[in-house]
């Protein structure tokens, strides 16, 4: 039961985008196309599965005080395997998501499962969590870029959906609109979030 | 104390070194699968970008990497060449077919980039690379007049052009000389 209640954390409760508002610099920078959404939480979900098993199990090895440096270790290297691996087997896919695989040891909620989550639980715990909250990381960035693919460039999935009379709206794909999209829904649902509270005093 | 701080070098240096082991193993397993795909694939640019040519030679003794492709009868249908300039944030490699009878592009196709995701990225996209077979080698590869460039990413698409621009009467020079339209 516990371990279902971990993994539907990241989903919803916690998702590290919309309620953490952690690991904004993917967030922010590759969530101009839907597929790109993807890729980056995919290959994140990965490194976090990982990181999270490994801190958990050697937690009691890892002293206090060097618990930082060891698990920027770990972290860097589950994402450099993921890197090789990608390059050697899936080339086509490497090709579109090669430029975000670095980018993922320095998304903090890496970092910030392996410190608040995985350095007090169980390895199987972990593992759920990593994986809630890499899908729940996963359908964030989607939704923005979908968002922005639609409005910026009339496609979803780079699936044409407007006809040739569609004017798109560029700035939703240049970083000014990753700010404007993740503002405005950040927005809505802390405001949807918070209506739902108050139902819960009265 | 002096514990502790034995205890702390200890376990960060055994992490590290696990950490390598870990890491030089991946790389032993997959640096043979990575060097096939980057040969497919520059084999794949060459032909692509040279209509016609069902294989091809290396041309010797020349300042870049320089093909000659070749039909099904031996005969050179022209030649390939690896070019490289500087993009919005890293080095851009294309691999440029030319038909140097005509004096024109056949095809280019990007190699590698490290450009903006979604921005200058899409400068390997097919929409862009193909708008530049048939061009002239003297052409002035001027973006948003003689190349339709990437929306957002006039930086990139100009150094794809400026590269090109550069890069192209060097190399028919090259070709030239090195003997290669023997």
């Amino acid at each position: 039961m516990k371990s279902i209640s971990a993994f539907l954390n990241g989903l919803w409760k916690e998702n590290p985008t919309f309620r953490l508002v952690l690991g904004m610099c993917p967030t922010l920078a590759v969530t101009n196309a839907a597929a790109n959404g993807v890729s980056m939480g995919l290959a994140t979900t990965f490194v976090l599965v990982g990181s999270n098993m490994m801190v958990a199990a050697l937690k009691k090895v890892i002293p206090d005080e060097v618990r930082i440096p060891a698990y920027v270790i770990i972290i860097a290297t589950f994402v450099t395997i993921a890197d090789l691996v990608l390059a050697a087997f899936f080339p086509e896919m490497y090709k579109v998501l090669g430029l975000f695989i670095p980018l993922i040891v320095v998304n903090c909620i890496i970092l910030a499962r392996a410190e608040a989550y995985a350095a007090k639980n169980t390895v199987f715990l972990s593992m759920m969590d990593g994986l809630g909250m890499g899908l729940g990381f996963t359908w964030a960035l989607t939704f923005l870029g979908i968002i922005r693919e639609i409005l910026g460039m009339g496609s979803v999935f780079g699936i044409k959906l407007f006809g040739e009379g569609f004017v798109s709206w560029i700035i939703l794909i240049l970083p000014p609109g990753a700010f404007l999209t993740l503002g405005l829904i950040l927005g809505t649902f802390n405001a949807m979030l918070s209506k739902k509270d108050k139902v819960k005093c009265n | 104390m002096k514990n502790l701080t034995a205890k702390l070098i200890i376990v960060l240096a055994l992490i590290s070194i696990a950490s390598g082991f870990f890491l030089a193993l991946t790389y032993t397993y997959t640096i043979p699968h990575i060097e096939a795909n980057a040969a497919r694939e520059q084999e794949i640019a060459i032909l692509d970008t040279i209509p016609g040519a069902v294989s091809f030679e290396v041309i010797e003794g020349t300042d870049f990497p320089m093909y000659k492709g070749l039909d099904s009868g031996g005969k050179t249908v022209g030649f390939a060449y690896v070019a490289e300039g500087g993009g919005f944030q890293g080095v851009i490699t294309l691999m440029v077919g030319v038909d140097p009878e005509q004096e024109m592009i056949t095809g280019i196709k990007i190699l590698s980039h490290s450009e903006t995701p979604g921005l200058g990225a899409r400068i390997g996209e097919a929409a862009f690379q193909d708008q530049f077979a048939q061009k002239p080698i003297n052409d002035d590869y001027e973006v948003n007049k003689d190349v339709d460039g990437v929306t957002g990413a006039t930086v990139s698409s100009r150094a794809v052009a400026a590269t090109l621009k550069q890069t192209l009467p060097q190399a028919l020079e090259q070709y030239r000389v090195s003997g290669g339209a023997k």
